[in-house]
């Protein structure tokens, strides 16, 4: 055995592309958040133009800050710290610049496509299907670097922060591709391949989880590197690190339901999304101790190092989150909370804070590192941290109470209970006016912070000039990774403790008698047996983990099957389950033509983002809003559009509510019908015509996903169908002095909105065979 | 129990097992001792009184939640109103900051009511029954033998009880006091809702303060942590003055520092900390090492201020800043938000009114005249009966039906009545706004709000 | 980060370093282990009752129950109100005659008058012989009831409820000649 030493040089390009990509899309993302915060005071601030809506720029503020944002930052982090944690260079240069430079390209194409209004009508899921595609191939190509960089590796076992990069990256290419599941109408269009209860109950499993693998495993693993870094202290417990990984990984998944609480989701699915979200709380805070009682060693660090200042502070605001999180899953909190800013306020705790904070604090250690010199000002960055502080203090704290004020006048009822106190929603709107401007203020004031260190580090970049690192090698430990030891990845006590666990409370959770009583003792009887076994032989267990840490493969395949059980449990039975048996005794009725073109509008322009089309099991929403909704009245909507803030109010019956005219006038200016309200005007709906043209090959998609269109319906008889039904619709406008024509999208709009709510009872037709034979 | 050694590498109160170690802080005595009993006996009364003093006919601090009337030092706040909690929060915020880098955690040591119910309510009785720390920890070691029972029972006892009062003043800021004794002496069933509150309550300050105690500050409160990130070099902190007192060693030592390694800084500290390893994150700036060691310097006649409040600049012999740029900016926020809270509360009205558009259609128009109706809303936060004169100011607008009259609105009380506007349709050309204005017959109440009046719109043809 | 010389106190490390990172093996406070615990234990009687035990109501028989005690509360404070004999008799009660009237002058009289005479321009004569949305008083109730969107009447059955509509109801059928 020689004992040579080879030089390794990391790729730290990569990184740096990575780091300013993030800098910049980061103030990209920011600009647009305080835009549409602002538009929300001012409805003058949509311009009147399309592509500057609140409806269409909220999913740019969110891809960008999520997939533009998080992921560049991300991308750079687990560039940086997984080649110093293998020794080893990334893989392959080729697949890192594809990497970049497509994800780069797929910014853009969103950048450009959501405001043009090309949007799949799904939250955290807008881009349309080539951008999808382009996303997951490009996150294959992350992960086929990743991995192989992993094979490559120097190091024999792996560090707890490539533990949650594996995470990320399997789970979220599991996610997305689900989720993203779509049938193409059209280069530019497709329907979602799930509809109704099934969308909505995946597109939360996605929407949650993208929270949970996007923006928080890759981030912990960010911490388990950066945080000991700063601060030159050992992390403070390692079978914390076990514990917490494993229990994050395995529950986060199961929470997705609690954003559908109190809907017409299936009970048994609320229960679980709450119930895990409870069980999070403590796996969550685990992460948190183990980063603050890593810092701790180091306390004093905090008053002269922003890098610190940033870790500690993200950290904490990653535990009060965390904490929050879960008292939102309780069922009747999220009763007043649901729809309301409180949710806002919630997620912007964690992105302004456990986020915004990390990357800064990562960036600020970054850049000095990367390019040979100091921090350009320590100063500024304090001063960032300090307006961040007092930014996200004046936006949490101005969405609590907007959110809880907000519900508590929406559910108030008058003494006897029999009205509502606020029958006027518009009422409950002008409470809040004075918080959401205050939101304004504290989005703007962290923007500042931020744009301070967008100067500060592009000062430093400028000081200095790229260096690489290296590190230095055994010839010979090169192939220490690559000995083969017999071990028992999968057929080893703990493993087979875990699916017996979770295989027989599976079964007595959803068991009948017999079996719910027989799967009861056998997850007790593996419970004891696995306590009893640890006494025994702990020490062992222990062995296997620390070798299963040298076989990434092994513990790779481990985290998807953790990761994907949730899901599969959840999701498996809802989608497979024959749909007639899950419609609540209604079924919708399948859209015209024209009202189909509308929808397709409806979800163009954003409407979901501000008003819900779900009314929830609760008094307050069936006095104000009409009849509970049932699962089969949403049964043929793909996208699903049931929402998750109400900017306005529900939309769920509106059919027939309100005349023609009275929509015509308030989508070309809001105002005119409802003074104080803070909608956009829509008066390019009166000018573009919709697309007539794609209607057949839509239908066709639509009878594909299996909606009961007829077989025999022609191109001719679809388009003469649409302009039957439009020239009715603009005669009567036009009688009522509402100026348009049927070629209008405004028509087709309004076709939709006035089918909203529409369903056949089947309960009628199966209760009483008898009567309807006579 | 083991004499604890702290290390910075671990929590002194986590065993190597993960259990508890219990802390029995040592007496202390000393100037700032003395004055931190008499700061928390002052937010203690505050806290106890507060409910039962009167202020124009209210309790000082009385938020109504069932009329959704706020009773605050004498003013009345309704649901709308609500927004002012803002400034509150904010304000609390930014006074945190504010105090924060000029003094550092003064507020965990001296203020917060963890601690100032923890130090001078529970750990006082504790010492009552059960002795010094020497004591208590003795006790700890003993076996379940009738005086161990007799203490641990009657202290747990004692400390259920105080729980108990402290979850029914919470209560009380909610639930007037007649009213609340009032409910106590009926069965719980009557009110469900406010008797688990009191029971949960109860509970969980039972278990924080007998049990869980200094974990709270070192997991789960933020603020402390939030705090520790505001510190900076000029900030008033606790620290110990290594120049001067290292090496440690025996009086006797002419080698040594000041530093006799008594350890009694250590004994005294209620979190379980050696201020000599420098600022950490669970110490809350108490100054019970401060007095521990000055107590000792004077006995071995060395100069006090070992260990003493100063920053961490002055304690290595820089001079302290006291005015920073930063300080400057919270008191300017801390200013702005109070005047701006201020100025509000003052303009705030001791009544509110709102007018919104009539459910329906948005306007009429019938041959030769356009309507709109309006719902207007009058809500009265005062004792007595107001009656309001309401009233539209445009030169446009001529006839009103509704509010001929004036009318009153009862105590605390809100009434809603409809307003109908109509114009000639030869005056309407476009959508205007006007002001609708109430004003009491005193003439002391002014109210006013913007609508608008709609008509029908001649799109310019497309 | 290497292994210093370590203090026999201090918390032993692991004997890997990545990159430097070193760890150590400390418990966690146990009360945390519990909380993880305790949430597992509420999560499976949460379960239980709600799902097995058939102890609970689902969400939608909760609600309908709600509604229930609301339509109860309604219906107690209110009469068959399409039978139309009822209303004649209330009308000859003063005690619903007079709430009615209040009711009356407060939401009905700024349209209808103060001698329901109606204005011009705005609301219908009510003491007059003509209804031109029905004179039955079941009819009259359900006008007042859903209202008339097209003439500016709003529905005010959300509003101010059966009971006050029944009043004034009555009120209105007292004055009719």
């Amino acid at each position: 055995m020689s004992t040579q030493k080879i030089t390794i040089e990391y790729d730290d390009t990569t990184v740096r592309y990575f780091m300013i990509a993030s800098v910049i899309w980061g103030a990209v993302g920011l600009l647009v958040g305080v835009l549409i915060a602002s538009q929300l005071n001012f409805w003058q601030m949509n311009f009147n133009m399309s592509w500057l809506t609140f409806g269409r720029l909220r999913p740019l503020h969110t891809n960008a800050t999520i997939f533009a944002f998080v992921g560049n930052m991300m991308f750079a982090g687990v560039y940086y710290s997984t080649q110093r944690l293998c020794k080893a260079r990334t893989a392959s240069d080729l697949l890192s610049k594809i990497h970049f430079w497509g994800w780069q390209l797929i910014i853009v194409a969103a950048a450009i496509t959501l405001p043009l209004g090309y949007s799949r009508g799904k939250e955290y899921a807008e881009l349309i299907w080539p951008i999808n595609i382009a996303v997951a191939g490009i996150w294959v190509i992350f992960g086929i670097n990743f991995f192989w960089t992993l094979a490559k590796r120097n190091e024999k076992s792996l560090y707890v922060a490539i533990w949650f990069y594996i995470a990320t990256i399997v789970t979220v290419a599991m996610l997305y591709i689900v989720n993203h599941l779509s049938l193409p109408t059209g280069p530019l269009h497709s329907y979602p391949l799930f509809g109704g209860v099934q969308d909505a109950l995946v597109q939360w499993w996605y929407g949650h989880n993208a929270v949970a693998f996007f923006l928080t495993t890759p981030i912990l693993g960010i911490m388990y590197y950066f945080i000991p870094k700063a601060v030159e202290r050992p992390v403070y417990s390692y079978r914390l690190s076990v514990i917490h990984f494993w229990s994050l990984v395995f529950i986060y998944i199961w929470a997705g339901p609690h954003h559908l609480l109190n809907t017409s989701l299936p009970s048994w699915l609320q229960s679980l999304g709450m119930i895990f979200s409870l069980m999070l709380w403590a796996p969550s805070w685990g992460g948190m101790l183990n980063g603050l009682l890593t810092l701790r060693g180091a306390w004093h660090l905090l008053r002269t190092d922003p890098v610190v200042k940033f870790l500690a502070a993200g950290v904490t605001f990653y535990g009060m989150s965390t904490f929050e999180g879960p008292l939102l899953s309780i069922k009747s909190v999220n009763a007043l909370s649901h729809y309301t800013d409180w949710t806002i306020g919630h997620v912007h705790g964690g992105t302004l804070g456990w986020n915004g904070f990390m990357a800064a604090g990562m960036f600020y250690w970054l850049a000095p590192r990367l390019f040979k010199t100091k921090l350009h000002s320590v100063a500024m960055a304090n001063m960032h941290f300090w307006l961040g502080m007092i930014g996200i203090l004046l936006y949490v704290a101005s969405m609590w109470v907007s959110g809880i004020m907000q519900g508590l006048m929406l559910n108030g009822t008058n003494e006897d209970g029999t009205l509502l106190a606020y029958p006027n929603f518009l009422e409950t709107l002008q409470a809040i006016r004075p918080m959401m401007l205050t939101r304004v203020v504290g989005g703007t004031l962290y923007f500042v912070g931020y744009l301070l260190m967008v100067y500060n580090l592009f000062k430093t970049f400028a000081s200095g000039s790229p260096v690489n690192g290296t590190v230095e090698v055994e010839a010979d430990e090169k192939t220490i990774a690559k000995i083969e030891q017999k071990f028992p990845g999968f057929i080893n006590a703990p493993v087979l403790y875990s699916c017996g666990l979770i295989l027989f409370s599976c079964i007595w959770m959803f068991g009948d008698g017999i079996w719910m009583i027989l799967g009861l003792i056998l997850t007790i009887a593996v419970c004891v047996a696995a306590i009893m076994h640890f006494e025994i032989a702990g020490s062992k267990w222990s062995q296997w983990y620390d070798q299963l840490l040298e076989h990434s493969y092994v513990f790779t395949i481990l985290v998807f099957i953790a990761a994907a059980i949730g899901g599969a449990v959840q999701i498996i039975p809802t989608v497979t389950i024959n749909r007639a048996d899950n419609i609540e005794g209604r079924i919708q009725v399948p859209y015209t033509p024209l009202e189909l073109a509308g929808r397709d509008i409806y979800v163009s322009e954003g409407c979901y983002n501000c008003h819900s089309q779900m009314i929830r099991t609760m008094v307050s929403d069936v006095m104000r809003y009409g009849d509970y909704s049932r699962l089969g009245e949403s049964i043929y909507d793909h996208p699903y559009q049931w929402g998750s803030k109400r900017t306005g109010p529900d939309l769920a019956r509106e059919g027939g509510r309100r005349s023609d005219d009275w929509h015509y006038f308030h989508m070309i200016n809001p105002r005119d019908i409802s003074p104080q309200s803070n909608m956009p005007a829509y008066p390019w709906l009166n000018t573009a015509d919709y697309d007539l043209k794609a209607l057949p090959a839509k239908i066709d998609a639509m009878r594909r996903l299996g909606v009961p269109y007829p077989m025999d319906l022609s191109e001719e008889d679809i388009h003469e169908q649409a302009r039957a039904q439009a020239i009715e619709i603009a005669n009567g406008l036009n009688e009522r002095g509402a100026v348009t024509d049927e070629n209008k999208q405004i028509i087709a709009l309004i076709a939709y909105m006035q089918k909203l709510g529409k369903y056949t009872d089947t309960t009628q037709v199966t209760m009483n065979p008898t009567e309807n034979q006579e | 129990m083991a004499k604890i050694t702290p290390i910075r590498e671990s929590v002194t109160t986590i065993a190597d097992d993960g259990g508890r170690i219990f802390l029995h802080p040592a007496d202390v005595r000393g100037v700032f001792t003395n004055w931190r009993r008499i700061v928390g006996g002052l937010l203690i009364s505050i806290y106890v009184l507060l409910p039962w003093i009167p202020i124009n006919g209210h309790p000082a601090l009385f938020f109504d939640t069932v009329d959704r009337r706020f009773h605050i030092f004498g003013l009345t706040f309704a649901a709308q109103d609500f927004w002012l909690a803002f400034f509150f929060i904010t304000g609390l915020g930014f006074s945190l900051f504010f105090i924060t880098s000029l003094l550092g955690r003064i507020w965990c040591g001296w203020t917060c009511p963890q601690t100032v119910f923890l130090e001078h309510v529970y750990r006082r009785i504790e010492r009552a029954i059960e002795g010094n720390s020497a004591a208590q920890r003795k006790l700890d070691g003993q076996p379940w033998n009738s005086e161990k029972i007799m203490k641990r029972g009657g202290k747990q006892v004692i400390f259920l009880l105080i729980s108990t009062i402290i979850a029914h003043i919470f209560l009380s800021y909610f639930v007037s006091i007649p009213e609340l004794y009032k409910w106590m002496t009926m069965s719980p069933t009557e009110h469900w809702s406010a008797f688990l509150f009191v029971f949960i309550a109860t509970g969980v300050l039972h278990f924080n303060f007998t049990w869980f105690r200094e974990q709270l500050c070192l997991v789960i409160c933020p603020y402390g942590r939030f705090q520790s990130a505001l510190i900076d070099d000029d900030t008033m902190i606790i620290g110990y003055d290594e120049k001067r007192g290292e090496p440690r060693g025996p009086v006797k030592d002419p080698n040594a520092g000041d530093c006799i390694a008594c350890n009694r800084c250590v004994q005294v500290c209620p979190t379980g900390i050696d201020i000599r390893q420098g600022l950490q994150i669970e110490c809350i700036g108490c100054a019970n090492c401060v007095d521990a060691c000055d107590e000792m310097m004077e006995k071995v006649g060395r100069p006090k201020g070992l260990v003493r409040y100063d920053s961490l600049n002055g304690l290595s012999g820089i001079k302290r800043r006291i005015f920073r740029p930063r300080i400057a900016l919270y008191l300017v926020m801390l200013l702005i938000g109070c005047s701006v809270m201020a100025f509000s509360a003052t303009k705030l009205k001791q009544a509110h009114m709102s007018v919104v558009r009539m459910a329906g259609v948005p306007y009429i128009v019938q041959e030769d005249t356009v309507r709109n109706a309006f719902m207007v809303r009058l809500i009265n936060k005062q004792d007595l009966p107001v009656s309001f004169t309401v009233m539209v100011d445009s030169p446009i607008i001529h006839d009103k039906q509704g509010f001929e009259a004036p009318v009153t609105v009862p105590p605390l009380g809100e009434v809603v009545q409809p307003m109908v506007i109509t114009i000639d349709r030869a005056e309407f050309t476009e959508k205007f706004s006007f002001d609708v204005k109430a004003v009491d017959s005193s003439g002391e109440i002014e109210l006013m709000r913007n609508a608008e009046f709609l008509g029908p719109i001649l799109l310019p043809s497309s | 980060m290497s292994k210093q010389n370590q203090k026999p106190d201090e918390p032993k490390l692991r004997p890997h370093a990545y990159d430097g990172i070193t760890e150590y093996d400390q418990r966690l406070p146990n009360w945390w282990l519990y909380t993880l615990y305790g949430t597992i234990i509420f999560s499976v009687i949460y379960w239980f009752f709600y799902h097995q035990s058939n102890a609970s109501m689902s969400d939608v028989e909760k609600l309908e129950v709600a509604m229930m005690e609301i339509q109860a509360t309604k219906l107690a404070n209110s009469i068959d109100v399409s039978n139309d004999d009822l209303f004649y008799e209330m009308a000859e009660n003063a005690t619903f005659v007079s709430s009615g009237e209040s009711i009356y002058n407060q939401y009905c009289m700024v349209c209808h008058g103060p001698n329901l005479e109606g204005i011009t321009g705005l609301g219908l004569n009510l003491v007059d012989a003509e209804w031109v949305h029905g004179g039955e008083p079941s009819k009259i109730y359900q006008t007042i009831y859903d209202g008339v969107l097209d003439k500016g009447m709003q529905a005010w059955g959300p509003i101010i409820g059966q009971k006050s509509i029944t009043e004034v109801t009555a009120f209105i059928l007292s004055k009719k000649e």
